[in-house]
């Protein structure tokens, strides 16, 4: 799924961050509605001494990880960016007829796009990233295209290994995994463990996954605990219920933002109880062609908004 | 001959005209930015307006039978304005609906029942008794009311309930991986403690933020999702977009 990430950091030269006048109010009728304008200051002088160059470079932090160097690109402000992104990849098959290429090229663009986002999230601050890759109705797709699919993910799994070290990505994969074949089963189980340390980002794939599927697991796991002893059947609660969820590999279970492009307005059974109260942005471009725009887009949106958490 | 004042005067004039020639600029796509925007959102207030009078062409015929249920929700500060609610009901009744949900949090549309069914005529309570999921055809509109005790709540009233038949049961699963409970076990487990529910094919949220706000997951697999901005602004026009819209949409259910 993911090919040779490559993370250049070339040096930068970008302006100084212009802070809004006075914030627009935008009015959402559809959710095709485009966000307000930014309001930008503007620039006492045009001239090269307003323009700072940070140059990205790589600084060894203290615990020997590798520390990058984060600007924000307009607009964005740090403090509220969210914590954690869900993304569903839709589009890929779309992309491909398009262009009348074949469903194969169609998945290896969104590789590339996933990779383009990926980079972004470590850029941004954003400290994990959960993919809808394969989902459990997908299973009924034809038989090569399944195949097709658990092949990308194993190379792609393989050929970044590397990069995960380097850029110290830790990778967790969700979903029913014993339906996969059983080398991806184990692949998935190495890099897990070999990952589980690395703590710049995460990345979870999720993986012959369902909302549905992921809530009767926990209820699952709890039955087997409290027919074990360990809780009382009488403890069962939403506290417990999320405790056991396959989300809780990450320090932030529940995510802030969900994108979902090819222009559908649905989750598709993804993280039901887990998308309680996240920000929904649907976007129209197809998955391979979500880019930073677009990402930005997405962010801006969430960050424009007034989210209450249901107080 | 000096030519040092004269040349550094000249590019002390030249950098000014240049700050000037470039902030006008500046100033000149902020308000091209702002007028485009300002266009935009007249259009749509124009295309709502003509929504409403039934003078779009392409909105004047819904297939409302592809919605069978349809699921509202609506953000607890608004939902005290029972008033709203009301209209928004007598619109989907006009337009053809027959089942809705009305959703909010902390539960005030529920505490508010039986006002919107005194003051909205042609409503009855939801049933959850419809049979092989087929929701029941009645001359009236069935109205539902949910909160989040139907949510995530209700699921964990489900899987002590789930648990309790398995220990009866003298369950003998003992391996981590065995799976021991279905969806299928679950629904029927949401349905014994009251929160079934049939799938909305459509959900509208009223409200500033765009998200769910916990109406109940298990029953939002594919439900359509579709931010409608607070309740105050709510339009008939942008109702009517809304449903078509879903009307055109087509799912293949991840095949």
């Amino acid at each position: 799924m993911l090919f040779s990430l490559h993370f250049s950091l070339p040096p930068a030269i970008t302006p100084l961050p212009f802070k809004p006048l006075s914030h627009v109010p935008h009015h959402h009728h559809t959710l095709n509605m485009l966000p307000s304008p930014p309001v930008l200051k503007s620039p006492l002088c045009s001239t090269m001494e307003h323009f700072t160059l940070n140059h990205h470079g790589k600084e060894e932090g203290l615990d020997g990880g590798v520390e990058v160097d984060q600007t924000l690109p307009l607009g964005l402000r740090r403090e509220t960016m969210p914590r954690h992104v869900a993304v569903i990849m839709d589009g890929n098959r779309r992309w491909a007829r398009s262009r009348d290429l074949p469903v194969r090229s169609g998945y290896e663009a969104g590789v590339r796009s996933l990779r383009t986002i990926v980079e972004l999230c470590c850029k941004w601050g954003i400290k994990a990233l959960s993919v809808f890759a394969f989902s459990s109705d997908n299973w009924f797709r034809p038989k090569v295209e399944v195949e097709l699919l658990m092949s990308l993910f194993e190379r792609g799994m393989q050929e970044d290994t590397g990069i995960f070290f380097r850029e110290n990505i830790r990778i967790s994969v969700i979903g029913d995994l014993v339906k996969l074949p059983q080398a991806l089963q184990e692949l998935i189980l190495n890099l897990e463990e070999t990952t589980k340390n690395n703590t710049h980002f995460q990345l979870i794939v999720a993986v012959s996954y369902s909302g549905q599927y992921d809530v009767v697991q926990a209820c699952q796991r709890l039955a087997l605990k409290a027919k074990h002893g360990h809780i009382e059947p009488s403890d069962i609660d939403i506290s417990l219920i999320e405790q056991e969820l396959e989300t809780n590999c990450s320090e932030f279970p529940r995510p802030d933002l969900l994108i979902r492009t090819g222009g559908e307005f649905r989750i598709s059974n993804f993280m039901l109880w887990q998308l309680a109260y996240t920000e929904l942005f649907f976007a129209q471009s197809l998955w391979p062609d979500f880019g930073e725009a677009e990402f930005l887009k997405a962010l801006l949106a969430f960050q424009q908004r007034q989210r209450r958490y249901g107080c | 001959m000096d030519f040092t004042w004269p040349k550094r005067m000249l590019y002390f004039w030249i950098d000014k005209v240049r700050n000037i020639i470039l902030r006008l600029s500046w100033h000149l796509v902020h308000a091209i930015i702002y007028l485009c925007y300002f266009t935009m959102g007249t259009v749509h207030a124009l295309e709502s307006h003509l929504i409403s009078r039934g003078l779009l062409r392409k909105y004047k015929y819904l297939h409302i039978s592809k919605i069978n249920y349809l699921a509202i929700v609506i953000e607890s500060e608004d939902a005290c304005r029972t008033s709203s609610v009301i209209e928004l009901l007598q619109w989907l009744a006009a337009l053809g609906i027959k089942h809705v949900c009305l959703y909010d949090n902390e539960g005030l549309l529920k505490k508010s029942k039986d006002l919107i069914l005194d003051n909205f005529d042609g409503a009855v309570l939801f049933q959850d008794n419809h049979e092989n999921n087929v929701l029941l055809d009645q001359p009236q509109m069935t109205l539902e009311f949910v909160s989040f005790s139907d949510g995530k709540e209700a699921v964990a009233r489900a899987a002590n309930v789930l648990l309790m038949k398995y220990i009866k049961s003298g369950g003998t699963g003992s391996n981590w991986g065995e799976q021991i409970f279905t969806e299928s076990q679950m629904t029927e487990a949401l349905k014994t403690v009251g929160s079934g529910g049939p799938e909305p094919d459509l959900l509208l949220i009223y409200g500033p933020a765009r998200c769910h706000l916990g109406f109940p997951a298990w029953r939002m697999r594919y439900t359509e999702i579709q931010h409608m901005g607070p309740l105050k602004s709510m339009t008939y026009g942008s109702l009517i977009k809304a449903i078509y819209r879903y009307t055109t949409v087509r799912q293949n259910y991840g095949k």
